[in-house]
C-alpha cells in the first residue's frame, strides 16, 4: 500500500514540477532584457524611450529568427509610435510581421498585426484601407477569437463615419455581447461610445445618453481619461441635441476640467468650443 | 646410397619445433602488446567533438593539449551539416579536468610558428564535459586576418603621429614668424631704451612735487590712522568670533561628513545584500509562477503586448 501511496506521490510531483529556469543564450537575454525596459517606459509614459527599446528587441528577434517575438516587438513599436503620433513609423513597424508570409508568425500574430494597422488607417482617416484591414482581421479570427469585439468596434467606427449610423449601431451592439469578462471592459466601453454616438447620428439622442452613461462608469473603473473625456464630451453633445441643457451644460464642464487635467491646465478646443456654445 | 646419420639427431624433434614455435608466438604477441601499449588501446580515451566551417590545418592524430600538456589526439574527421566535424579522443583521466564551457582552439606551440596543435581552453563550469559532447571551436587566425587586425588598431596611431608632423610643420612656419617679429621688436631696442631713460628722469622729477604734497596728506593719514585704531579692536572681538564660531560648524560638518561616510561604507554590504536577496527573490517568485497550479494565477494576460485598443481607431489614441 505505502509503495502504491509512494508511487502515486512521485507522479504527482513530476506532474508538478516546472521545467528548469531557462536562462538562454546572451542574445536571448538581451531581447527578455530589452521587452522589460521597454514595457517599464511604455508604462511610465516615457513613449520615446519605449519606441527606441521596442526597436531594439525587434532586431534582437529579428537576429533570433524568433517569429513571435518579431511580432510581439513590432506590434509594440506601432502602437507606442502611433502614441508618439509617428504614423508612417507605426506602418512601417507592421511591415515586418504583414509583408512577410513566409516568417512562419503564428495566426494569432497576424489578426493583432491587421486589427492594428486598421486601428491605424481608421485614425489616419483611410477609410477604405482600414476597412481591408479590418476585414482581414475579422476573416482570420476564428469564433470565440479574442479580438472579435475590437474589430467590430473598429467596423463600427467606420461605418458611423461613413454615415452608415443604423449599420455603426448593429455593428456596435454585437461588439457588445462579443466583448465579455474582465479583459474585454475596454472594449465593451468602446462599443457602448459608439452605440450612444450612432444612436445620437440617427436622430435619437435621448436614446444615446444610457450606452454613453455606461461607458462612462466602465472607463472611470477602467482609470483612462482619454476615454472619460470622450463619454463626457459626447454625453454633453447628447443631453444638448435631447433637449437637456443643464445637463448638457454639467457634462461639458466635467470634460472641460478632465480635458484641462489632461492637457496641463489648458483645455482641448473642441470641449472648450462647446462649452462656449 | 644412404648418408648414416648420427644416433640420436632428430630424437624429439616435434618437441624442439613445438618449443621454438611457442617462443616465436610469445615474443610475436609481447611486440603487438608492446606496440598496443605505446599506440594508447590499453588506456581508456572518452570523445569530445567539435564543428568547424573550416578543417584546414587540422589532421587525424594532431595532439590535444590542456595547459599545453597533451591529453588526446584529433580521432577522427568527418563531413557534417555545416562544416567537419572533428573527432577528439581524451585520455578519460583527464575529462574531468575539462569544465563545461571550455572551447578548442587551433594553435601553434611557438606562437605563429610551431606545430599545430588542438588546445583546450577551460570554461568556467564546475562540472566537468560528459563524454562525447559537443564544444566551441575558435579557428585559428591566418597571417592576413593578423595583420589586417594589427592594422586595424595601428591606424589611429598611425593617423595621430601623422596629425601631430603637420602640427610640428605648422609650428615651425609660426617660428620663423616669431623670430622675424623678435629681430624688428630688437632692432627698435635703442630708441626704447633712450624713452625709458626720459621716462625715468620725469618720474624723479614727479616724485620729488609729490613728497612735498604728501606731508600734509600723511597728517589727514594720521588722523583716519587714529580713528580706525579705536574701532578696531571691537571689530576684531566680532571677527574672532564669527571665525570660532565658523570653525565650530566646519569641525561639526566634517564629523558629520564623516559619519555618514562611514554610515554609506557600513550599509553598502547591506545594500548588496538586499539587491542579491531582492534578485533571488524574484527568481523564486518567477518558479513559483511557473509550477502548477499558481501558474494558472499568474499567467501574464497580455504576454508582453502593449493594449490593441479600438479606442485609438478615432484617432484620440496620441494624448496617452
Amino acid at each position: 500500500m505505502s509503495r502504491w501511496l509512494a508511487a502515486c506521490l512521485v507522479v504527482l510531483i513530476a506532474a508538478c514540477a516546472a521545467p528548469a529556469l531557462e536562462r538562454g543564450s546572451p542574445a536571448q537575454t538581451r531581447l527578455s532584457e530589452a521587452e522589460a525596459r521597454a514595457a517599464a517606459l511604455a508604462r511610465s509614459g516615457d513613449y520615446a524611450g519605449a519606441a527606441r527599446f521596442y526597436g531594439e528587441a525587434l532586431r534582437l528577434a529579428t537576429s533570433l529568427e524568433n517569429p513571435d517575438a518579431i511580432a510581439a516587438n513590432a506590434i509594440n513599436l506601432s502602437i507606442v509610435n502611433q502614441w508618439l503620433g509617428r504614423d508612417a513609423e507605426a506602418r512601417a513597424a507592421l511591415a515586418a510581421v504583414l509583408d512577410e508570409p513566409r516568417a512562419g508568425f503564428s495566426e494569432r500574430r497576424k489578426t493583432q498585426a491587421e486589427l492594428r494597422r486598421a486601428i491605424l488607417e481608421a485614425a489616419s482617416g483611410n477609410l477604405g484601407a482600414a476597412e481591408v484591414w479590418a476585414g482581414e482581421a475579422e476573416r482570420r479570427c476564428a469564433p470565440g477569437c479574442e479580438y472579435a469585439a475590437a474589430i467590430l468596434n473598429v467596423r463600427a467606427q467606420l461605418a458611423l463615419d461613413a454615415g452608415h449610423a443604423a449599420e455603426a449601431a448593429r455593428l456596435a451592439a454585437a461588439a457588445r455581447e462579443r466583448a465579455q469578462g474582465e479583459a474585454g471592459r475596454g472594449e465593451a466601453a468602446n462599443a457602448l461610445r459608439t452605440l450612444g454616438r450612432a444612436r445620437a447620428a440617427a436622430g435619437e439622442p435621448a436614446r444615446a445618453l444610457e450606452p454613453l452613461r455606461q461607458a462612462l462608469e466602465i472607463d472611470r473603473a477602467l482609470g483612462d481619461p482619454r476615454k472619460i473625456l470622450a463619454d463626457l464630451t459626447e454625453l454633453a453633445r447628447a443631453a444638448d441635441a435631447a433637449g437637456d441643457a443643464q445637463a448638457a451644460r454639467g457634462y461639458q464642464e466635467r470634460g472641460l476640467a478632465v480635458s484641462r487635467a489632461i492637457n496641463d491646465g489648458r483645455g482641448a478646443p473642441e470641449t472648450e468650443g462647446l462649452l462656449r456654445r | 646410397m644412404s648418408v648414416a646419420l648420427p644416433p640420436g639427431r632428430f630424437t624429439r624433434l616435434v618437441l624442439k619445433v613445438n618449443v621454438f614455435l611457442l617462443i616465436a608466438l610469445a615474443l610475436g604477441a609481447a611486440f603487438m602488446g608492446l606496440v598496443a601499449y605505446k599506440q594508447g588501446w590499453f588506456v581508456r580515451q572518452s570523445p569530445l567533438h567539435f564543428v568547424t566551417p573550416n578543417a584546414l590545418g587540422i589532421n587525424k592524430g594532431m595532439p590535444v593539449k590542456l595547459h599545453g600538456f597533451t591529453i588526446g589526439q584529433v580521432s577522427e574527421l568527418k563531413l557534417a551539416e555545416g562544416g567537419v566535424d572533428v573527432q577528439l579522443s581524451i585520455l578519460s583521466e583527464y575529462l574531468r579536468r575539462i569544465p563545461q564551457g571550455s572551447y578548442a582552439r587551433h594553435a601553434r606551440e611557438a606562437g605563429v610558428i610551431g606545430t599545430a596543435v588542438i588546445d583546450v581552453v577551460p570554461g568556467q563550469g564546475a562540472l566537468p564535459l560528459a563524454e562525447g559532447a559537443l564544444i566551441q571551436f575558435q579557428p585559428a587566425r591566418g597571417i592576413s586576418e593578423i595583420i589586417d587586425d594589427f592594422r586595424r588598431q595601428a591606424m589611429p596611431a598611425f593617423n595621430e603621429v601623422k596629425q601631430a608632423m603637420s602640427q610640428i610643420g605648422r609650428s615651425g612656419e609660426d617660428l620663423t614668424g616669431i623670430l622675424a617679429a623678435l629681430r624688428r621688436e630688437v632692432e627698435q631696442l635703442p630708441a626704447t631704451h633712450r624713452a625709458v631713460r626720459q621716462l625715468v628722469e620725469e618720474a624723479t622729477k614727479a616724485t620729488a612735487e609729490l613728497n612735498q604734497q604728501a606731508g600734509s596728506t600723511l597728517a589727514a593719514t594720521e588722523r583716519v590712522a587714529h580713528g580706525v585704531d579705536r574701532a578696531l579692536p571691537a571689530l576684531s572681538e566680532k571677527l574672532t568670533a564669527s571665525i570660532e564660531s565658523i570653525d565650530a560648524a566646519a569641525v561639526q560638518l566634517k564629523k558629520t561628513g564623516e559619519e555618514a561616510q562611514a554610515a554609506l561604507r557600513s550599509a553598502r554590504p547591506l545594500l548588496d545584500r538586499g539587491e542579491t536577496a531582492a534578485r533571488e527573490a524574484g527568481d523564486v517568485l518567477s518558479a513559483a509562477k511557473r509550477i502548477w497550479p499558481l501558474s494558472d494565477s499568474f499567467k501574464d494576460a497580455a504576454d508582453g503586448m502593449l493594449p490593441i485598443d479600438s479606442f485609438e481607431a478615432q484617432g484620440k489614441g496620441r494624448a496617452r
